[in-house]
């Protein structure tokens, strides 16, 4: 979903440079500066990131350099959907997104209008057929953030197909997409969604549809395609994880015992301040 | 008698706190505060789940913290298990050697928080061979960094086959951050070889939590480290704000109660940049908290010293630190 990734890292304001935020192409911006949302609203205050002991799986093998604190995330997130061995390619996706930083987003730089106008597009299309967004206008407006890269009107759209207006997102800011337990949550969501309604051949075809749908239908095999699947490949290379290591990413993923949104809502984002609900 | 740590500096006692006092006859207080630590170390280097499922029950052994320490251990080799070795068998040997010799040495001295050694003396002369050639075992870290102003000399008093042209520098008391100049978020000590040196190299680190290795050292050594530590890092963390419950922004680096934290991000792509280097935040945080534990477990023992072993007490009374021995003189005279 990164195009030219803007990274929004606030442990740079007013430091003069000496406090940082580690990414391979980051720029900054202050959370709030993009578009402020959230401004009217009280700090946004979910759990903390899981730790290691709230996991059972594996955290050690094939995670290559993945941060030691996300990894507990990563692999939540595969054992609350039960899609086993999702982790590491969630990794994988974080580390081309977001360069693993929380706060990242995509489409507040100047001249940076890819993203944004992939939001606008998003928003203006689904709008009609979706539950409205409290903050849809500034969701169009804010591009795609967070550890995944999600564009901000799907992501507050997230479990809108399967619960409707019951979907726990329509009325949170954008930046809730900040919030690494909510961005998991929309992460899982698509994950599923992919591999439930969508041909996947393999781990590099889920990267296709995480840029865009259309490659896994009517782009497959485009040059777009092909891009994308090569750069999810060398990523994981360049992280450190193994695709083809069947011991911790099975070669198929299966969904089948997806427990639904609301489980996983409840089970990786708890429930959210009254004013969000 | 509570021993007064200032004697080491004005901000010893506040760095003890960081680490929560306790009294060492009590089982209880042991378990907990060395679990809690220990579960420090396990979080930052990786091995929490492994740690986690250990046993938890109260030690009933003669030496609680020696058996503690034992149970950490074997969390972190359980998890070496799953590692790649990473390096060969000869620099493992080499490496092994070394650590080995140095450690003893060290004990005698009263420095093995940070140990230098002319390479040329120890086994192998700190060389291993691969692929024909003659490769240094360990980094030769004697430029200024975050531990120290460097250690460019005295040069090795023999030839060395490997190229080493200064002494061999290890803070073992922060392994595995063991070099002044490498604080990237992973410790370089956990590259060392799985099959050995990566084990033994926190095995001396954490011996320092035991009283009589504690005794052992001369706490000078690690104040004099800790200050110059903290000389190079307040400028940095005078930049960064302090963590305010219910206030913090997702992805923002925040101060909170002495070490750093991430608010809602990763702490481990986090880190501070200054004229001495890059130190990433967690080697920050591990590396404080080593330095609170020994003085913590340093009040601790002399507290406790009346009722400790003669042989932990003799420890003191002849020990090179003017300080501990004057302790050990005014808790006679109290008594």
């Amino acid at each position: 979903m990164s195009r030219n990734l803007w990274l929004t890292l606030g442990a740079t304001v007013g430091v003069g440079g000496a406090v940082f935020l580690a990414g391979r192409r980051a720029s900054a911006a202050s959370p709030g500066a993009s578009s402020g949302t959230a401004g009217n609203l009280p700090p946004i205050e979910l759990a903390p990131l899981p730790r290691a002991t709230d996991v059972s799986g594996d955290l050690q093998k094939n995670w290559g350099d993945t941060p030691l604190d996300l990894r507990p995330l990563f692999e939540l997130m595969a054992e609350v959907s039960k899609i086993p061995g999702t982790g590491r390619l969630f990794a994988t996706f974080a580390y081309r997104e977001s360069q693993f930083v929380t706060t990242a987003q995509n489409g507040n730089a100047t001249g940076e209008q890819d993203e944004r106008d992939s939001s606008r597009a998003a928003y203006r299309n689904q709008k009609d057929q979706n539950p409205p967004l409290k903050y849809g206008e500034q969701a169009a407006e804010f591009g795609s953030g967070g550890l995944f890269g999600l564009l901000a009107p799907y992501f507050l759209w997230t479990g809108v197909p399967e619960v409707g207006k019951r979907a726990p997102l329509l009325q949170a800011p954008p930046e809730l997409v900040f919030q690494p337990r909510a961005a998991a949550f929309g992460a899982v969501v698509y994950m599923q969604r992919l591999l439930t309604r969508y041909r996947i051949d393999d781990h590099a075809d889920l990267k296709a549809g995480w840029a865009s749908p259309s490659l896994l239908k009517g782009d497959r095999g485009s040059e777009k395609y092909h891009e994308v699947r090569a750069r999810f490949l060398d990523d994981a290379k360049a992280l450190g994880i193994d695709l083809t290591d069947t011991s911790t990413i099975p070669e198929k993923l299966d969904a089948s015992a997806w427990p639904g949104v609301p489980a996983v809502f409840k089970a990786l984002v708890g429930a959210l301040p009254k004013e969000l609900t | 008698m509570t021993p007064d740590l200032s004697i080491y500096g004005d901000n010893i006692k506040a760095l003890a706190d960081l680490a929560g006092d306790f009294e060492l006859r009590s089982s209880m207080d042991v378990m907990t505060w060395y679990r809690r630590e220990w579960l420090a170390i396990a979080d930052a280097l990786g091995f929490a789940q492994q740690f986690a499922a250990m046993p938890t029950a109260i030690p009933t052994t003669d030496d609680r913290i020696a058996a503690m320490n034992a149970v950490g251990l074997a969390a972190f080799e359980r998890s070496l298990q799953g590692r790649t070795p990473g390096a060969s068998d000869e620099q493992a040997r080499v490496q092994s050697a070394a650590l080995r010799q140095l450690a003893a040495s060290a004990r005698m001295t009263g420095e093995l928080w940070r140990v230098t050694a002319d390479p040329t003396t120890l086994p192998a002369g700190a060389c291993y061979s691969e692929s024909g050639r003659s490769l240094r075992a360990f980094y030769p870290d004697t430029a200024p960094g975050y531990f120290g102003d460097g250690w460019p000399g005295p040069p090795p008093r023999a030839e060395s086959a490997c190229g080493w042209t200064t002494p061999l520098v290890l803070h073992l008391g922060t392994f595995p951050w063991v070099y002044s100049t490498r604080l990237d978020s992973t410790g370089p000590g956990l590259r060392w070889p799985t099959s050995g040196p990566v084990l033994e190299g926190l095995q001396v680190a954490v011996s320092m939590f035991e009283p009589r290795t504690n005794l052992q050292q001369d706490a000078r050594q690690v104040a004099a480290i800790f200050h110059h530590f903290i000389t190079h890092t307040a400028p940095l963390l005078a930049h960064v704000p302090d963590h305010r419950a219910g206030r913090a922004e997702p992805g923002r680096l925040y101060h909170r109660g002495g070490l750093l934290h991430v608010h809602q991000g990763s702490l481990h792509i986090a880190g501070l940049d200054g004229p001495r280097g890059h130190i990433a935040a967690p080697a920050y945080n591990y590396i404080i908290r080593r330095f609170a534990d020994f003085f913590a477990v340093r009040r601790a023992t002399l507290r406790a010293l009346p009722k400790l072993s003669p042989e932990i007490q003799r420890l003191a009374k002849d020990s090179a630190d003017p300080f501990l021995r004057r302790h050990v003189q005014e808790v006679a005279r109290a008594s």
